[in-house]
């Protein structure tokens, strides 16, 4: 008889897990419950769409539901999980009842975080995940004339370039001092926020969010500094593990809120794996859980946990977070933590600062790129990055992962080899002169 | 049990807000840019002015070894993938 795996979940995660187990066990039997109309598209779009970027939603889908049938992949659509029985392996589900299983994958995926105010039953607030729901905060953003950004996070800061792009009048609060301050250092974010001051954008921070109110629908945002006007709130609140479904069954979760895995996205509980937002991972450099992580990390936790589930053998790894996007008109970027975080946990750390350039001096387009890189001060390991440049910086901030993740240190960066093609790159590479600098703040 | 599970998120959370909002406000200083400082409550107060001091003045060592006891998926199976041996790869 076929083994039977049921993956709960059709995100990044869950989608990537079964895709795996198909690949690792074809005859297996693969059911997929979703609680959405669609599985397996990219929310990460989302914001671009909104901003006409991208010219549809339906581009956003990686397979169509026949696609996915003709894989043997059973997806079960706008169906809801309501418990889990890890003694009599079933899950029981929203007008099917029990049904059976031979091996579970949760990938439950995430929350926002509760902004916990009054207000948050008005209409007019919009938390960026469904696709069918983004379609229709599509044609609102048409007449929408002033949104209010709730946290500047990554998706925050992605749905503050939308509303530019859209011609809409844009506010941010937060409580933190300035833009993806848990994450971003502040000499780092300054060029972006610069170019946000100059597109009309009105930051708030460092104050603190206090309520929504209006009459059935959303009129204005009430804040520590008085009221805010608006047509739409974006809630762009911290990510937080959807863990409650795990949890109540017995699942172990950590400080973080994830569920506990290890290396074979393994939980507790034998037979049950877990991937993607609803897990904890180790961070490499220190070794504690970290949450919240990419739709890449959740994809290949998926096929990790899937191979696995499958009868295969596939190890997840540690992670270092390589992460970048576009801001304003910069891109910004990193890898692990930068000076703040560093500073917040308390790590010791010695630092290379050095402005470079992407391509030759001479070559048109040359833009200029900002390199911070943080190393342990008696290894001189790198353990850190942070760029902000106009150009090249998803590629830097990859391979500086893949340089903390093998012990590299700043000598070895400083005196790297590096390409140097006027159109593409510069004599003198922006890491390496950093490493350079770093260097020079060390007795040897 | 399910306060004493809880415990460490509860940890986990305050202490990762609070040790952040303190590091801001000396990392803009540093770099000589503004860092608005949010109203902070009884709790905040604390954890900014009692526990982020001392978390401070203990030596890395110590606050690891600390971290490493809490439970999570760290604490759970994940050996470091070999590296190749050095020297020409063929």
């Amino acid at each position: 008889m076929a083994v039977r795996t049921v993956v709960v979940g059709g995100g990044a995660a869950g989608i990537g897990a079964a895709g795996a187990l198909k690949g690792a066990n074809p005859s297996g039997e693969v059911v997929v419950y979703t609680e959405f109309e669609d599985a397996a598209y990219s929310p990460c779009g989302i914001p671009y769409v909104h901003g006409k970027e991208i010219v549809d939603f339906q581009s956003l889908f990686l397979a169509t539901k026949e696609q996915y049938a003709n894989q043997g992949i059973d997806i079960h659509y706008e169906t809801t999980v309501t418990g889990l029985d890890f003694a009599n392996r079933r899950i029981r589900v929203e007008g099917e009842g029990e049904v059976a299983y031979d091996r579970l994958i949760v990938a439950t995926g995430f929350n926002y975080a509760d902004p916990g105010v009054p207000g948050g039953d008005l209409e007019g607030l919009y938390y960026v995940k469904n696709i069918r729901q983004a379609m229709e905060w599509d044609k609102t953003l048409d007449n929408t004339k002033v949104a209010v950004i709730i946290e500047a996070t990554p998706l925050g800061m992605e749905m503050i370039e939308a509303m530019i792009h859209r011609g809409i009048e844009v506010h941010v609060v937060d409580t933190r001092p300035w833009a993806m301050s848990d994450l971003a250092d502040p000499d780092i974010v300054e060029p972006v926020q610069k170019t946000w001051a100059e597109a009309g954008v009105h930051m708030h921070y460092g104050v603190t969010l206090e309520g929504f109110v209006g009459e059935g629908k959303i009129r204005a945002v009430t804040t520590s500094e008085g009221e805010i006007p608006c047509d739409l709130a974006v809630i762009c609140t911290k990510k937080v593990p959807n863990n409650e479904l795990g949890a109540r069954a017995g699942l172990k979760t950590g400080p973080t809120g994830g569920i506990i895995v290890n290396m074979r996205m393994e939980t507790n509980i034998a037979g049950v794996y877990a991937a993607g937002d609803v897990t904890e991972i180790p961070l490499g450099v220190i070794n504690v859980g970290v949450q919240g992580l990419t739709g890449s990390h959740a994809y290949s936790q998926g096929k990790v946990a899937g191979i696995n589930a499958g009868g295969g053998h596939r190890e997840y790894q540690p992670v270092y977070i390589p992460w970048g996007m576009v801001a304003g008109k910069w891109m910004i970027g990193g890898v692990n933590f930068g000076e703040t975080a560093a500073t917040a946990l308390g790590i010791p750390f010695v630092m290379g600062v050095a402005q470079g350039i992407s391509r030759a001096r001479y070559f048109p387009g040359m833009k200029p790129i900002k390199v911070k890189l943080l190393a342990e001060p008696k290894s001189l390991r790198l353990i850190g990055a942070q760029m902000v440049g106009g150009e090249g910086i998803k590629e830097r901030a990859d391979f500086l992962a893949m340089a903390v993740k093998t012990g590299i240190t700043l000598e070895d960066l400083a005196y790297m080899e590096n390409v140097y093609s006027p159109p593409i790159g510069a004599l003198n590479e922006p890491i390496a002169l950093a490493a350079q600098n770093g260097l020079s703040k060390v007795k040897r | 049990m399910a306060s004493l599970s809880a415990f460490p998120r509860w940890v986990r959370v305050n202490a990762e807000k609070y040790l952040l909002i303190t590091a801001q406000q000396r990392v803009a200083k540093a770099n000589d840019l503004a860092a608005p400082l949010p109203a902070l409550d009884a709790k905040g107060r604390f954890f900014t002015k009692v526990f982020a001091p001392i978390y401070r003045v203990l030596p890395w060592s110590l606050r690891s070894k600390v971290l490493q006891l809490m439970p999570g998926s760290h604490r759970q199976q994940w050996s470091p993938r070999e590296r190749k041996p050095n020297g020409p790869a063929v």
